[in-house]
């Protein structure tokens, strides 16, 4: 048994550890919870021709008299437009869609870099983040010039002969779909492959051996133990997904309004910062309890793992 | 004295009439350029323990991993029970294996590990219900049966382990290393378990191991593999006192070995000019030529000290003892004799070691007698 440190150097290791821990929570406090605050603040002002547009929390009417307005009328507002419920659930069933898509696209893509030869894993993985290296932006308008009725997509099926008239892709859900799985993939394919690397593969061979075929092998076995990454994957996608104003800018169209985009036109076109504020303020509630729930389902699943 | 029915009985591969459960034949498996397996033909009967004994990269492993099914063999053919499996996928093969990392299921619990092989045999619930408690008592690990894998120690994986590969009842069980992963004292206790449930059970086992100890306490019969070639087959005891080759007589147990030539041979018996002085006389079981080169080869406890000591006498050397290893038990030495070459001998410590007779830089004359040693050609 080492010797108890003298009360000094004690000292220091619990302030270090202190600092340690408090980076995080400083950062969280000045990044995260403050701008909340602000926002929390301004979703139960009143819209104003001011500077900032719009009215304060607080107001000294006289001496010794504090005014304190709190308008909840733009979270009602929110409940009674359908235009806001609408966007909201478009953009749940968008993300919703979209998770699913890019997880049924990914996984195969993520189980084959994981079982690739170990050269090829270096190359394969190079090449789903090589797409980053080119702006989001302008990779999203590069889509625009694919999808458009006279883009490359329709020049292609109408000279190969598949259809005579060209499809109507751009500023439909379908663009939006094709736009955020592409985005997206990768943030889907990069924890699947963190965690289907780690599989033991003699837990598949142990499968076979007690007459499981390779299907329900994988089923019963490769699938339960890759889910810690598939909620990952599915949460990396889905989250931002719903707030995602790029995208459905660019690509949707008038029928396919999201929240980003409604957000966007309140604050910027609007100016009606408190109603946006509201509708942030609602998203991150929305948002926050499938988070818990996803980060729960997780740690019982990572609690189940050696 | 047993009857001939009943040695043929216990030692099947002794009856030429016997039907061999399985049989590998001229297998050989290639990686790249590099011969894992080589040529192996291999006959193993019902009910045998049998051990495929060697060092790492033997190639005793990919073997086995070829009668699970889990490699293809570049060429030649399996058959269990007189069916040819060689191109049946694992899944589908009536043998069961538990491999050196037990690869239980991280996400189920003992009890749902066990089943996993019973469900996909579409057992009905009742029966595997009934399996799984079998099994559970079978290996005394019912209390654990709610357990997942990473709530359970190395022995008791083990046979959680063994209990999974069992439940299926297979007719052959393949075990990889099975008590490669626990501590000493732990696997002397598992190898006679292991033994006895093999007996009660009735399967033929094919298990691999790098232990010798391991492989002469439980086996029936063991095949000694060196690169991807198997040097001899056979008992525990042949093995290890008629060797066939210096390979198999290195690698198991240590021995003294002396080359030499033949110079005689006198009935069953060859006379051998070594260079550590006089000529040995060794019985041999093969006809020798005048003149072939030969080593004699000689266990260290069959050594012993001598009491007459001739300068014409028939395998006896002089010499000095240059080291003493107390093991409790016995005793090694090692005594430099006439060329220098170091003979080591064995024994039993009779007397309390402060009454051994025997110490340091003593002149001591050793023999052995012409039955207790072989004379190897290769």
């Amino acid at each position: 048994m080492p010797a108890p440190p003298p009360n000094q150097s004690r000292q220091a290791h619990r302030t270090s550890r202190l600092v340690n821990i408090g980076i995080p929570y400083l950062w969280l406090g000045l990044f995260f919870l403050l701008p909340f605050v602000i926002v929390l603040q301004i979703s139960v002002a009143e819209p104003a021709l001011a500077q900032p547009p719009y009215t304060a929390l607080w107001q000294w009417i006289d001496e010794g008299l504090l005014r304190i307005e709190i308008n909840l009328r733009n979270f009602m507002l929110v409940g009674q437009d359908d235009l806001y419920l609408s966007a909201l659930l478009n953009s749940l069933q968008v993300a919703f869609i979209c998770t699913l898509l890019c997880l049924l696209l990914g996984y195969p893509m993520a189980y084959a870099i994981a079982t690739a030869p170990e050269r090829w894993r270096i190359i394969l993985l190079m090449l789903i983040v090589l797409p980053f290296w080119t702006s989001f932006l302008i990779r999203v308008y590069a889509w625009i010039g694919i999808l458009k009725s006279n883009g490359l997509l329709n020049d292609l099926l109408i000279w190969s002969g598949l259809i005579d008239t060209p499809l109507a892709i751009l500023h439909t859900n379908t663009a939006i779909y094709i736009g955020v799985v592409y985005s997206y993939l990768p943030f889907m394919i990069l924890p699947l492959y963190a965690n289907l690397t780690r599989l033991d593969l003699s837990l598949l061979e142990a499968a076979a051996d007690l007459g499981c075929r390779p299907m329900r092998a994988f089923l019963r076995v490769t699938l339960p133990l890759s889910m810690a990454g598939i909620v990952a994957g599915s949460m990396l996608v889905f989250i931002p997904v719903v707030g995602e104003f790029v995208i459905p800018d660019l690509l949707g169209g008038p029928g396919s309004l999201m929240i980003g985009k409604l957000l966007w036109t309140e604050f910027f076109s609007n100016k009606d910062w408190p109603l946006a504020s509201a509708l942030a303020i609602l998203l991150l509630a929305l948002l926050v309890v499938p988070f818990v729930m996803m980060q729960r389902l997780q740690q019982r699943m990572e609690g189940s793992r050696p | 004295m047993a009857t001939l029915a009943e040695r043929r009985s216990l030692e099947p591969w002794q009856d030429p009439k016997a039907v061999p459960y399985l049989r590998i034949d001229r297998i050989t498996k290639k990686f790249g350029d590099v011969y894992a397996v080589d040529d192996v033909s291999l006959e193993i009967f019902q009910g045998e323990f049998f051990s495929l004994l060697g060092s790492s990269g033997c190639g005793k492993s990919t073997l086995l991993r070829m009668l699970a099914g889990l490699e293809y063999p570049s060429s030649g053919r399996i058959y269990i029970d007189g069916v040819d499996v060689t191109d049946v996928p694992a899944y589908s093969r009536p043998v069961n294996m538990m491999f050196q990392s037990y690869a239980l299921f991280p996400h189920m619990s003992v009890e749902q590990n066990i089943e996993f092989g019973l469900k996909q045999d579409r057992m009905s619930r009742r029966e595997r219900g009934e399996r799984v408690g079998e099994m559970l008592e079978l290996l005394k690990i019912t209390e654990l049966r709610k357990r997942r894998p990473d709530q359970l120690s190395g022995g008791q994986r083990q046979r959680v382990a063994l209990a999974r590969s069992l439940a299926k009842h297979p007719k052959l069980l393949l075990l990889d290393e099975p008590l490669g992963a626990l501590d000493k004292r732990l696997r002397e206790n598992t190898q006679f378990e292991l033994v006895n449930l093999q007996e009660r059970l009735g399967i033929t086992f094919v298990t691999v191991t790098h232990d010798q100890e391991e492989a002469m306490t439980m086996s029936t019969r063991i095949a000694v593999m060196d690169a991807g070639q198997i040097m001899q087959v056979d008992t525990p005891t042949a093995i290890y006192e008629f060797p066939t080759c210096r390979l198999v007589a290195e690698f198991i147990g240590s021995i003294n070995l002396f080359e030499g030539k033949v110079v005689a041979t006198e009935g069953d018996e060859v006379v051998v000019e070594t260079r550590v002085g006089r000529p040995m006389r060794m019985r041999s079981f093969h006809p020798m030529v005048l003149g072939t080169p030969v080593t004699v080869a000689v266990r260290p406890e069959k050594m012993r000290l001598c009491a007459d000591f001739r300068e014409d006498g028939v395998n006896q050397l002089k010499g000095r003892v240059e080291d003493i290893a107390y093991l409790g038990d016995v005793s090694i030495y090692r005594i430099r004799v006439g060329d220098g070459a170091l003979v080591e001998m064995t024994l039993t410590n009779v007397q309390p070691r402060t009454e051994q007779a025997l110490t340091w830089e003593q002149e001591v004359a050793i023999e052995w007698s012409p039955t207790s040693g072989v004379v190897l050609t290769e």
